[in-house]
């Protein structure tokens, strides 16, 4: 345990000194990365401690990030603050429709969210007074903005990170562990549902709108398809599953495989990397359905013997 | 006389949803899995369908048949070889979920890579042509696609109450425990309806190409569609699906009348949502509350 | 303690729980028993919180709580174990009964409580396993420590001996009169196992077809020809 905090603090401090040594596109690699990171650790949340798998973060992503934009366009707060707002506005949203389907369970509630995650994308695609339509927004570009936005990135990483060891350890954490083992049972010890899941509804569409608010900061461009897509909410599901559902680690090695994996394939394969996706989408699930982390956990121990 | 060619149009383009909404509710009412793959099904028809047309000059009509049997086999070959080895029910949902998602994402991209991301149509000679009848003017590609669909869908309830297999699927669907006990194979009962289910699915693929222009992400609004319709029509009844497709098509249909151009395409997501939420008890006529 | 009037549960035409009515002394064990299909545990969903009263009334210590949902119900005090055990698979031995002191109906000293509820009914050495590594009757104590970590004031226990073999009933049978003892509880209990019902019930009330046909002491119960003929006609 101690070990562990040593090891994370000591790897910040080191992503904290890397700018100073970086090409600007490994730069903007691990900035994207550190978002990615945070965005798929409050995805699991509510996918993975709470066993509700999402298909539609990608609106909360979006409505985050639009906000954020607006807000900054018009001047009215600085990054920080207008990140939080748009934050605020995505959690909102999230409740919105989140209390009534959080009362479904397993493929229905995921099925709604996908429904929820299209449905909004067309009204932002579309509400180009808002969003700017399919040509998007540009914010302002400021000068030496991206080496800060590197570590304010890195902050927000840091913060997600403990708050997902903080929510794990916690009543709540114990409540949604319960409720995705049995939401009858969780009753029956006392347990509200309805409120838990809609409390880390709330905090995880939270989270990834202030990602989408960093994300709209440090590309200075965002439009509704690309802040929207299918893609953007798969994404999030996908990081989770390949590093392993309902760990804290897991998450932040898959958002880490997937950055560099996507990376790597818009360079070289570019028309492959959504199959690619899907095929480690199966194999994760047919032979690791722990993902990474229950891969590396079964490495230990054939080590140990 | 607007009124009349808009009902009409919802008439025709609830056939199409019955049959796509069919094979959804057959596989999740036997086997317990939602089948994310459905939409990957449904494009592949379209696109065997494209491929058999524009290379072999064959007209939807007669591939019919041959992409019924492709699609069956292929549900039936993922069935065998994967959908079998996940667990089911509450805790297992989430992994067959992910990994028939998974295979619709390969699918997707396998047919980008033969086929771009272009969009595509299939014209054949009947695509253009319009009866009129009583001054309502009827598209002879969707008269022919309503009447296909209700013909597969009459063919399956025949095949669901009339035949031995059809009895075995039912049954299954019922208690499979009991079955193994009366000597029933139920993982050959499961393969078959998967590729049953698979069988509509690419066939309304088929049928839907010749009406819509279509690429890689066909499917994935038809699933969701799918979904709509099985929710409200609940399970394995043939009727109860092609009324709740009837539902569907006249809120879209009508829709146009009262929404913005833009907004008729959320339209069926926001259904839905509304569906899944207000219906919870009544879902595929089971409990689905956690 | 706990008193239902009327309690009535229907589907449709069909009666599952017809105007049951009862009363539940404090520290009194109370049995309910019945042919299948009677609706005992019918009756339990609706007394917890967890199916709503087609009509009827459930009062706590003279306090109203019919119609309050599932978890409002263990605020209040009263828990119920399922006759099909349901423990959290996901969460260790420990973790369950933790879950059930920390968002019960008194949520101080919630990690006391858990151990405490574990050593009572004898798995705080196996507090790190999971469920699924238990025999039945562990999963059986487990879903018992789950429910008094809860801190219930009325404990509904659902055929908790039924399925686990006669050493292992009898032992589960003195549990239940110790948890009494020890924590002072008035319990609602659905059985089948005949012996036991004769020795730990005060009194035992009959459900047969929905309907409330008889109650008394076990002996006079048992010796009652409706109920016998209830028995026989369903056998």
């Amino acid at each position: 345990m101690k070990l562990g905090i040593a090891l994370s603090a000591a790897a910040l401090v080191a992503l904290a000194l890397l700018p100073f040594a970086l090409s600007p596109y490994t730069h903007n690699l691990m900035t994207l990365s550190f978002l990615f990171v945070a965005t798929a650790l409050a995805w699991n949340w509510l996918g993975g401690y709470a066993g509700q798998i999402s298909f539609g973060h990608a609106a909360m992503f979006g409505t985050g990030g639009f906000v954020a934009a607006r807000i900054l366009l018009a001047g009215a707060l600085p990054p920080p603050l207008a990140w939080i707002a748009g934050g605020l506005v995505a959690g909102a949203y999230a409740l919105i429709w989140g209390h009534p389907t959080l009362r479904l369970r397993g493929p229905y509630f995921s099925i709604a969210t996908i429904g929820v995650g299209e449905a909004t994308r067309l009204v932002f695609t579309y509400w180009d007074k808002f969003t700017g339509g399919s040509s998007g927004l540009s914010l302002p570009m400021v000068p030496g903005a991206k080496r800060t936005l590197y570590w304010e990135a890195l902050a927000f990483l840091a913060l997600i990170a403990v708050a997902s060891w903080a929510i794990r350890r916690s009543r709540l954490g114990l409540a949604l562990f319960a409720i995705r083992g049995d939401v009858e049972a969780a009753a029956d010890v006392g347990i509200s549902a309805t409120f838990y899941q809609d409390l880390v509804l709330f905090l995880s569409g939270a989270a990834t709108g202030i990602a989408g608010g960093i994300y709209a900061s440090y590309f200075s461009f965002i439009e509704p398809n690309d802040m929207l897509g299918f893609d953007r909410s798969i994404s999030f599901v996908l990081m989770a599953v390949i590093g392993g559902v309902g760990t804290i680690l897991g998450p932040v090695l898959g958002a880490v495989v997937f950055v560099l994996l996507r990376q790597f394939l818009i360079g070289s394969y570019p028309q492959l990397y959504l199959g690619l996706y899907g095929a480690l989408l199966i194999a994760v699930i047919l032979f690791e359905p722990l993902g990474l982390m229950g891969l590396g956990h079964r490495l230990v121990r054939r080590a140990a013997r | 006389m607007r009124f009349v060619e808009l009902l009409v149009a919802a008439v025709l383009l609830a056939g199409l949803y019955a049959m796509m909404a069919y094979g959804l509710g057959l596989i999740y009412g036997v086997l317990r899995i939602v089948n994310l793959a459905h939409g990957g099904m449904i494009m592949a028809g379209a696109y065997l369908g494209l491929a058999l047309h524009d290379r072999l000059g064959m007209d939807p009509l007669l591939s019919l048949p041959l992409i019924a049997v492709v699609s069956w086999s292929f549900g039936w070959l993922l069935y065998r070889f994967v959908v079998r080895h996940l667990p089911r029910g509450a805790t297992g949902g989430a992994q067959s979920l992910l990994l028939l998602f998974g295979v619709w994402l390969v699918m997707r991209n396998a047919v980008y890579l033969i086929f771009t991301g272009n969009d595509q149509a299939i014209r054949t000679a009947w695509s253009t042509h319009a009866w009129k009848l009583a001054g309502v003017s009827l598209p002879v590609n969707r008269v022919i696609v309503f009447g296909l669909a209700m013909l597969a869908l009459g063919g399956l309830h025949f095949l669901l109450t009339r035949t031995y297999v059809g009895k075995a699927i039912r049954a299954v669907a019922q208690n499979p425990d009991s079955c193994t006990r009366a000597g029933i194979d139920v993982e050959k009962v499961y393969a078959l309806t998967f590729g049953l289910g698979s069988a509509l699915a690419g066939v309304a693929g088929l049928l839907g190409a010749t009406i819509f222009s279509f690429n890689p992400s066909f499917g994935s609004v038809e699933l969701l569609k799918s979904f709509v319709v099985v929710v409200m029509g609940g399970l394995g009844s043939v009727a109860g699906t092609a009324s709740a497709a009837l539902v569907l098509a006249l809120v879209e249909v009508f829709a146009i009348l009262v929404l913005p151009s833009y907004l008729t395409g959320a339209v069926g997501f926001v259904l839905l949502v509304l569906v899944l939420v207000l219906r919870p008890g009544g879902l595929f006529g089971q409990k689905v509350l956690g | 303690m706990l008193r239902v009037e009327k309690l009535s549960k229907r589907y449709g035409g069909l009666k599952a729980v017809d105007e049951v009515s009862l009363e539940l002394g404090r520290e009194e064990i109370l049995g309910v028993i019945g042919p299948n299909g009677a609706g005992k545990t019918t009756l339990f969903s609706m007394i917890a919180g967890s199916q709503k009263p087609s009509s009827g009334a459930v009062f706590l210590e003279g306090e109203s709580i019919g119609g309050l949902p599932a978890h409002r119900v263990v605020h209040k005090g009263i828990v119920r174990t399922h006759q099909i055990v349901r423990p959290f698979a996901n969460l260790t031995v420990f973790e369950n009964a933790l879950a059930g002191a920390t968002f019960g109906r008194d949520q101080t000293h919630a990690r006391a409580k858990a151990q405490e509820a574990l050593e009572l009914v004898g798995l705080w050495n196996r507090r790190g396993d999971l469920p699924g590594s238990l025999t039945l009757a562990g999963r059986k104590k487990l879903e018992l420590a789950r429910a008094l970590a809860t801190t219930p004031r009325v404990l509904l226990l659902d055929e908790v001996i039924a399925g686990v073999n006669p050493s292992e009933a009898l032992e589960m049978a003195q549990l239940i009169k110790k948890i009494r003892e020890a924590r002072k509880l008035s319990i609602l209990l659905i059985e089948h196992v005949m012996p036991a019902v004769m020795t730990l019930c005060d009194r035992v009330l009959v459900l047969d077809a929905g309907r409330a046909i008889a109650a008394g002491t076990p002996a006079q119960v048992v010796s009652d020809p409706l109920v016998i003929s209830a028995y026989l006609g369903s056998a």
